[in-house]
């Protein structure tokens, strides 16, 4: 075959090209060099992040073209999902290099995975094939699993890392089925090719009912919300998560909790929204056409997702409530963030999915950012007592963290209330009342959990053996964009909203 | 111009925050710029009267905020004759609250002072908010440093406190939250018009009124967060802890101010948009609202604790402003509006004076004292002033506004038993002069029995600054009611116009 038949097409994997590019860049001059510098490290990947940005902006005016023979898309959906992958790395990047000065890591490999672990996302959102969501996501998990016992001597990261790693493959196998099964399910002799895992042939044949078995769709599809559910840590797939993000090193648990979670949604929305056709949109456009075999996935998986959702909000937020460890806390938070995040994909409303992700992200990492700092060397001080009267001795730390919890429960003017208000709404829109509802009750209950960490650090007699944590300057930088980031998300969401909205309309129009 | 007396608060904290924090010698210059600002925003705002409209909106600002994804969110704000008498108790009440815990907070006064000016930025943006989502935002916002002032600056139980003011607070908010979002599509999708602004949705349902099962869920999604805020029995549970553990300056905007956007609220949403909600479950508002006014009464009587008694006397005051509102009578809710003033004032006004006795003796029992009227003359004049108000003494303010809930309340045509609501009420205020002239008794009259009671100083030059306004109030609103209702006349018939249609058969 021809390159050009097999729609080759370099410039549209450019993002991807350049961070796996960073990463092995940076895996060579710790060949070459003696002594490891993390200056250039982190320089090499916040360049290649930037780079990859900027490639995703150049590629906005392409949108709509697939190339690698379907493999790869080129739409609203995975520009906005690359670029909050990118910024998830960057901020990660940011808050790791003292962190791994301080732990005395090997720091090239922790920069060469966090590059690998970032094309990994990049390419689940660009994914237009099955098989290609599936490489995504191995390619992001392997480069997780390592990073999570990266503190090697350290027995909690070594468990967190197994466990991670066991259960991840076990989902992972899960997720693998449903595809086999979905393929299986699109089988059609007179069709070419005969049976097909390309996203877009797909949702064609199910719109068209020309499939060779529906039920296998079915139990495909419930599969890969197995599959799926275990990767954003939905409940009852969500037991890994606790132990792994307490016991994986801070930064890494800011990343897996913001950065895998955002990039499992974005498979999750462009497999269940895009292509299923779950929310009422769907409903709309296809119904007339199919009837039997779309209903039943629709109104099945629809079910499925809606009960997933209300458990996954319920036992995120009330398990929340008696933890004292504040890592596993936040753990139990974002199952229940995972949760609110379900909820507009019931709705299938993908882009309130993504403003969600888009302003957890930011709270969140912040969040993980001052546990990291306030932790210390080997993540000795994690519990909620360790924040006793920290308050008004670490006024700003403990103010930003205040700041980042009151948005994580999700209080106006900052980028949590939007983010909710943007996924309740687009959830009544579709009728969901029920789930809005239980959604509401949940965030009262979470408020009690986020105050709590308040209480203590405001309230309470100060902790002995508190000592003033030096912050560093790319520290700092990465706070001060958060913490404008929240806020200005919260009080002017205007802007990223319309661009989000312009977005939506390009792939509904097409579907 | 309501934007700049929102924001001259906001621009106290930025200030407040380049003062250099920590040192005694800067405690004098925190709090006059802290006090500088409120009493800015109160001198702008003594100029709202003046500039009324004869209807409508007065003060009328409307810039578009977000308009992605239909939200149609716009910055709307402005005052008519329910909001304009709150703006102004609020605007009031928080340099008082500065000036009476002048001397009292020493410890971190800087983030203290800048809690009471965010507080009081939330509470006018409460009431002047026009949009839907304006209102949610300021009301939620309003909480956090509420919940610090009773939380860092509290009594000894104020975790406990703070942790169940916000939770209850929450609840109620959140299922309000669920309720303005479905509001906003109802309302779309009637009027083909998404948006949250206030006055549009409100005119245009008089036009498409809500079906009947839709108003009964959202009279309840708005009316919860409203009853706990109110607190109408049996949501008030809160109200006693906090009110005893916040620092006074905190007691008297939370009974001053918070308590009336709950009745604000009410007579904001639930009276004109959910008509026929509204009167269908009048009766079992009306109910709890009497209970509230006897139980309050009965349980403020037996409390040891003069914070507490002020505190379940709220209860019961509060309780004549949700009957007043329910009578769907003019005089009924002219006279609700009127007790939520007076409510402010006096009440404010008790806990300040509860606040003095303190800060000298740093107990709040009544048993403690006794006879203090011969130490601190002063003191006790001022006192029997307040509390006769509280009581409704004809001539005082209080009196004007229960007077005209029960008038309204027992001609009330549209509220089911109403001349029992009206005859149980007025028991309520029977019991109020048995509390509190109880009260009073045991603590300014008699003999001295505590000795340690016989040096204290009687007011100074300060302490009486604080309570003058509130005495010339108390005056004025009793004798001449006329000027301050006059203005909210308006508004009112239009809110019961509004609220009159029916789509249900009776």
């Amino acid at each position: 075959m021809q390159p050009s038949e097999l729609g080759i097409d370099y410039l549209s994997i450019l993002p991807e090209i350049i961070t796996a590019t960073a990463g092995i860049v940076i895996m060579m001059i710790d060949a070459v060099s003696r002594k490891s510098q993390k200056a250039v490290y982190g320089l090499v990947s916040l360049a290649a992040l930037v780079g990859s940005a900027l490639s995703i902006f150049s590629l906005r005016g392409r949108i709509g073209v697939t190339s690698f023979r379907g493999m790869i898309v080129n739409d609203e959906l995975r520009l906005v999902f690359a670029l909050i992958f990118l910024t998830v790395t960057f901020l990660t990047v940011l808050i790791s290099l003292h962190w791994i000065e301080e732990e005395a890591l090997p720091m090239a490999e922790y920069f060469a995975l966090l590059m690998f672990a970032t094309t990994g996302m990049l390419f689940m959102a660009a994914a237009g094939d099955l098989v290609m969501i599936f490489l995504g996501l191995e390619i992001t998990s392997i480069s997780s699993y390592v990073l999570c016992g990266y503190r090697r001597k350290d027995t909690r990261s070594n468990e967190a890392a197994m466990k991670y790693f066991i259960l991840g493959s076990f989902s992972t196998a899960f997720l693998l089925y449903g595809m086999a099964l979905v393929y299986g399910a699109s089988f059609e002799p007179s069709m070419h090719p005969a049976a097909t895992t390309n996203l877009q042939l797909l949702r064609d044949r199910i719109a068209a009912g020309q499939l060779f078995s529906p039920a296998l769709l079915l139990a495909g599809a419930a599969m890969m919300i197995v599959g799926f559910g275990f990767k954003v840590s939905t409940a009852p797939f969500h037991i890994w998560s606790p132990d792994v993000y307490e016991g994986a090193p801070t930064p890494v648990t800011a990343f897996l909790s913001t950065g895998s979670k955002a990039a499992a949604f974005a498979a999750f929305c462009r497999v269940f929204i895009l292509t299923f056709g779950i929310g009422s949109v769907g409903v709309a456009t296809f119904s007339v056409k199919a009837p039997t075999v779309f209903t039943d996935l629709h109104v099945t998986s629809t079910h499925a997702l809606y009960v997933m959702g209300a458990l996954t909000m319920f036992v995120g937020n009330i398990t929340a409530v008696v933890q004292s460890n504040i890592k596993r806390m936040l753990a139990y938070s974002s199952i229940a963030h995972a949760g609110y995040a379900l909820v507009g994909l019931v709705a299938g409303d993908w882009r309130a999915v993504a403003f969600y992700l888009i302003s957890y992200v930011v709270i969140n990492i912040g969040a993980f950012a001052i546990i990291e700092l306030m932790a210390r060397k080997g993540d000795k001080r994690t519990e909620i007592a360790d924040y006793s009267g920290i308050g008004f001795q670490s006024l700003g730390l403990a103010s930003a963290l205040s700041l980042f919890l009151l948005s994580l429960a999700g209080i106006p003017l900052t980028a949590g209330f939007m983010a909710k208000l943007l996924v309740f709404k687009s959830a009544w829109g579709a009728g969901l009342h029920g789930l809005v509802i239980i959604g509401v009750i949940n965030s009262a209950i979470s408020w009690y959990y986020y105050l709590r960490v308040i209480v203590v650090m405001f309230f309470s007699e100060p902790a002995k053996g508190f000592v003033r944590p030096p912050v560093a300057r790319t520290f700092s930088a990465a706070l001060v964009i958060m913490i404008l980031a929240t806020l200005y998300l919260g009080i002017f969401p205007g802007r990223v909203l319309s661009t989000l909205e312009r977005a939506g309309t390009g792939v509904v129009a097409r579907k | 111009m309501l934007t700049i007396i929102i924001f001259l608060p906001v621009s106290g904290t930025l200030a407040l925050l380049l003062t250099p924090g920590g040192e005694r010698a800067n405690e004098a210059l925190q709090k006059w710029t802290a006090l500088i600002f409120a009493l800015a925003a109160f001198v702008l705002s003594l100029a709202l009267p003046f500039g009324m409209a004869s209807s409508g909106l007065s003060f009328d600002q409307n810039v578009p905020w977000i308009q992605a994804f239909d939200l149609g969110i716009k910055y709307h704000v402005g005052i008519d004759g329910l909001s304009l008498w709150l703006v102004l108790l609020t605007t009031l009440l928080v340099p008082l609250a500065l000036i009476s815990s002048w001397n009292s907070i020493h410890y971190r006064l800087r983030e203290f002072l800048i809690a009471v000016l965010a507080l009081e930025a939330g509470m006018i943006g409460v009431f002047v908010a026009m949009d839907l989502f304006v209102f949610y935002l300021f009301w939620e916002v309003m909480l956090v440093p509420m919940y610090f002032l009773i939380g860092v600056w509290g009594g000894e139980r104020r975790v406990y406190a703070a942790v169940k003011f916000v939770i209850y607070t929450v609840a109620g908010s959140l299922l309000m939250l669920a309720g303005i979002i479905s509001l906003y599509y109802l309302h779309g999708a009637a009027a083909h018009n998404y948006t949250f602004d206030i006055a549009t949705i409100t005119s245009d349902l008089k036009v498409h009124p809500l079906p009947g099962d839709a108003q009964r869920w959202l009279f309840w999604g708005f009316g919860l967060a409203f009853m706990i805020k109110v607190p109408l029995f049996p949501f008030h549970t809160w109200l006693p802890d906090a009110h005893v553990e916040a620092p006074t300056a905190g007691s008297v905007i939370l009974a001053g101010v918070l308590l009336k956007m709950g009745t604000y609220g009410l007579i904001r949403f639930n009276l004109p948009l959910f008509p026929d909600a509204s009167r269908e479950f009048a009766p079992l508002i009306a109910t709890l609202a009497v209970i509230g006014i006897i139980y309050g009464a009965l349980v403020a009587m037996v409390q040891p604790d003069m914070k507490k008694l002020v505190a379940y006397s709220s209860v019961s005051h509060l309780g004549f402003v949700v009957l007043g509102i329910f009578s769907f009578t003019e005089q009924g809710m002219q006279g609700a509006i009127y007790q939520m003033l007076n409510h402010g004032i006096s009440t404010g006004a008790l806990f300040i004076i509860v606040g003095m006795i303190y800060e000298r003796r740093h107990t709040k029992l009544i048993s403690e004292f006794g006879g203090l009227g011969r130490v601190m003359p002063v003191y006790s004049s001022l006192f029997a002033v307040v509390m006769l108000s509280s009581i409704a003494l004809p001539m005082l303010n209080g009196f004007v506004g229960e007077f005209l809930v029960l008038i309204g309340t027992f001609t009330s045509s549209q509220l089911a038993h109403a001349r029992l609501f009206a005859t149980l009420a007025s028991l309520g205020m029977i019991l109020s002069a048995v509390y509190m002239l109880w009260m009073y008794q045991r603590v300014i009259f008699g003999e001295v029995r505590n000795p340690e009671n016989l040096k204290l100083a009687d007011l100074n030059g300060r302490e009486k600054l604080v309570l003058a306004p509130a005495i010339v109030l108390i005056f004025a609103m009793g004798i001449y009611p006329s000027v301050f209702l006059s203005q909210s006349a308006p508004a009112v018939r239009e809110t019961l116009e509004r609220g009159s249609v029916s789509i249900l058969a009776r």
